[in-house]
């Protein structure tokens, strides 16, 4: 049996990480969690991680920057920044973050899970 | 040489030029001010006399001048500073009347010049230009009718055209004059005053100045109180009724009447409709109002957005859990149909418990029973907070009646800081210490005002600091403390602090060291005017590098004092 992708949540926010776990639970992936920008970077260091959706405004480093860190240091993994105000950050700043797709705060949940498949390269459900 | 000739040349030898001698700080501010005094020149020019107008910047220049020749009237500047009082000196010894140029606040400056023997102040207000000609000629008149008593008959008709000037300029000037006498009766009144009180040419003379001023007492009515002790008020604010009984805020300033004997003849009130100041301060009041809620729409926003997201998610997750639950129910249903049948067939009670336990498995039953009590509960406390922004929200926007009611300082000052941390949680301690207060009679909702202003600041001086301290730690320290008969609120934030030459400043309308679109400049000023109409003080502390405090403070009202102080 080949091994779930693994996807890593990034949230300040206890309970949007919790949500997101009820919601992803049957979708076939491993979930991990982070609760700052810091603490992602130390999962990465250990875990091989196939997707990262991180929410944008979080005290100490914003998503954005945790994702432009990550592009400056040549990580290439697919990512997904979750905002409740999308249209406030520029395009050029989302290119050199590379990230993959933007998702709006609250979400839908069906756009949510073809969202994810879509970044993943897995087929729509 | 004709005879005509020769009256005429008598005649010239009796119109001595008046000179006026000016003494000023500053070359620009000198031309400005005495643009009222230059005015002076074409109408004495017509009474057969010339003025011969000297400005001095330079004190010693000053000094000299006034010891040297004799100045029919010297006017001195309070920006002099310590040579305003040396020149006033020489003014008194060379017996020249002096006027002295106040700054518009500078009550005592006043009463200090007048006691050093300034014959006249004038302040540099709104009225100035109208006010310094009249106080010139008032002291040029006393001169003229001194010099002139002996040769009265040939001067009558110079003296008189004099006074015609002056009525001139009282009847069209711009502000409302009244001339009340000793009895307190109006004896005179421009046509602006009678304009702004709405009666008939000559409805005012005679009325007892009480009459329109009825909701005041008297030791409020500044011309009584002139009346009582001689002594000159400036810039206070009153109510006064019109004649059609509307009520209408004026600025009053007045001074005592006297004759070129030095006795008092009555009181000269000068006043302003405050009307439409009154209504642009209120406009400014929203307009900062609406700045600052402007700025904390995002983070309320933001705030709420949260938990409206996962109690959101968690409605439609636990619509799933309840979906699979109850496909359990429906197993359970056909294992109870097959258990309680009247022929019980084992094989088919065997097939609906399997059917059961693979559905319990299938949509993991056990998980479900957990989870949905803990989506339920994550999903309360997200609807608990979403209540607990709007309380605030609700209690910061609530309507002002205009009225003072007795008002928590620490409720109001706390939920002003819980809707602004909405903003700044991301980069802000917020650390609060309230001491126990007796309530406070005032306008919350201008209260709350105040403090957000102050959190704002406090919060962007942090941010600025942070931009290039990428380490800090951005704090804010609020606390409130009951002190002797005043209750003291401060605000205190590590951010940048405030440079002197800035300080000097931050009170000023439009001030402001930020960017376009984030800072108006009027926080500040229009919390300082707030907190004055409350009878109440605000201060500032600050260091450039360490941060600033700002400090409210209230007075209680007289009959909280003695049951709500706190036992020391
Ligand atoms: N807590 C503070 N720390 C540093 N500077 C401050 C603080 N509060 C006010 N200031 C200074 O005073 C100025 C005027 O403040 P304010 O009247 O509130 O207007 P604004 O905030 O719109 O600029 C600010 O631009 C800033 O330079
Ligand atoms: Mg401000």
């Amino acid at each position: 049996m080949s091994e779930l992708p693994v996807i890593l949540l990034v949230d300040d926010e206890r309970h949007i990480l919790s949500a997101l776990q009820r919601i992803l639970r049957r979708e076939g992936y491993e979930l991990l969690t982070a609760a700052s920008a810091g603490r992602a970077q130390e999962v990465l260091a250990e875990r091989k991680v196939d997707l990262i959706v991180s929410d944008q405004k979080m005290p100490g480093t914003h998503g954005i920057d945790f994702f432009a860190e990550l592009q400056r240091a040549g990580r290439r993994t697919p990512r997904v920044l979750l905002t409740g105000w999308p249209e406030e950050i520029p395009q050029r700043e989302l290119d050199e973050a590379g990230v993959t797709a933007l998702l709006p705060k609250p979400w839908d949940d069906a756009e949510l899970k073809a969202t994810l498949r879509r970044c993943l390269g897995l087929a729509e459900a | 040489m004709t005879e005509g000739q020769g009256e005429r040349e008598g005649a010239q030898r009796a119109r001595e030029p008046l000179r006026v001698l000016v003494a000023e700080a500053d070359e620009a501010h000198a031309r400005e001010q005495t643009g009222g005094v230059l005015d002076l020149e074409g109408p004495l020019r017509r009474l057969g006399h010339d003025v011969t107008l000297e400005i001095h910047r330079d004190q010693g220049a000053a000094l000299t001048a006034l010891r040297g020749n004799h100045a029919d009237l010297v006017v001195l500047d309070q920006a002099l500073g310590e040579g305003f009082w040396r020149c006033l000196e020489a003014a008194r010894e060379a017996a020249a009347p002096a006027l002295a140029v106040v700054r518009d606040d500078d009550e005592a400056f006043a009463l200090e010049a007048y006691r050093a023997g300034a014959a006249d102040c004038v302040r540099l207000g709104e009225d100035f230009a109208d006010l310094l000609p009249i106080a010139a000629f008032e002291q040029l008149r006393r001169l003229t009718h001194i010099q002139q008593r002996g040769e009265a008959a040939r001067l009558g008709k110079t003296v008189d055209e004099l006074r015609r000037y002056n009525q001139h300029i009282i009847q069209n000037m711009n502000s409302a004059l009244v001339v009340v006498d000793p009895s307190a009766r109006i004896s005179y009144a421009n046509p602006t005053a009678e304009r702004l009180l709405g009666g008939e040419p000559g409805e005012l003379m005679g009325s007892p100045l009480r009459r329109w001023f009825p909701s005041l007492e008297d030791d409020e009515i500044l011309p009584l109180r002139t009346l009582a002790d001689g002594a000159p008020y400036r810039g206070a604010e009153m109510v006064v009724a019109r004649v059609d009984g509307r009520l209408i805020p004026i600025g009053m300033s007045c001074a005592p009447l006297i004759d070129g004997a030095g006795a008092r003849e009555g009181v000269v009130a000068i006043f302003q409709d405050l009307t439409e100041i009154k209504q642009l301060e209120r406009q400014v009041l929203q307009t900062e109002k609406m700045a600052s809620i402007g700025q904390l729409a995002a983070g309320v926003a933001h705030e709420i957005n949260n938990p409206m997201g996962f109690v959101h998610a968690n409605l439609g997750q636990l619509s799933e859990y309840l979906d699979d639950l109850g496909k359990v129910w429906d197993r359970l249903e056909g294992l109870r149909a097959a258990a309680g049948s009247e022929r019980i067939d084992a094989d088919e009670v065997r097939r609906a418990a399997a059917e059961l336990e693979a559905v319990i498995q299938e949509v993991d039953a056990g998980f479900l029973l957990r989870d949905f009590g803990t989506a339920i509960r994550e999903s309360l406390e997200g609807s608990e907070r979403i209540r607990s922004i709007v309380r605030d929200l609700r209690a910061f926007s609530y309507q002002d009646t205009g009225e003072r009611v007795p008002t928590d300082v620490n409720r109001a000052l706390d939920s002003t800081a819980n809707i602004v941390w909405t903003m700044m949680k991301h980069s802000v301690v917020l650390t609060k210490q309230y001491d126990e207060l007796p309530p406070i009679s005032c306008h919350p909702v201008q209260l709350q005002q105040v403090f957000m202003n102050l959190l704002v600041n406090a919060y962007q001086a942090i941010e600025a600091r942070a931009e290039s301290e990428e380490t800090l730690r951005g704090e804010i320290k609020l606390r409130t403390a009951l002190e002797g008969d005043e209750v003291v609120i401060q605000v205190a934030d590590n951010g940048t602090g405030i440079a002197p030459d800035v300080m000097k400043r931050i009170f000023d309308p439009f001030f402001t060291t930020k960017e376009v679109g984030v800072g108006m400049g009027l926080g500040l000023s229009t919390s300082f005017n707030l907190v004055e109409q409350l009878g109440g003080s605000l201060q500032v502390d600050s260091e450039v590098g360490r941060g600033s405090s700002f400090e409210v403070r209230l007075s209680l009202d007289p009959e909280d004092r003695v049951p709500a102080r706190r036992a020391r």
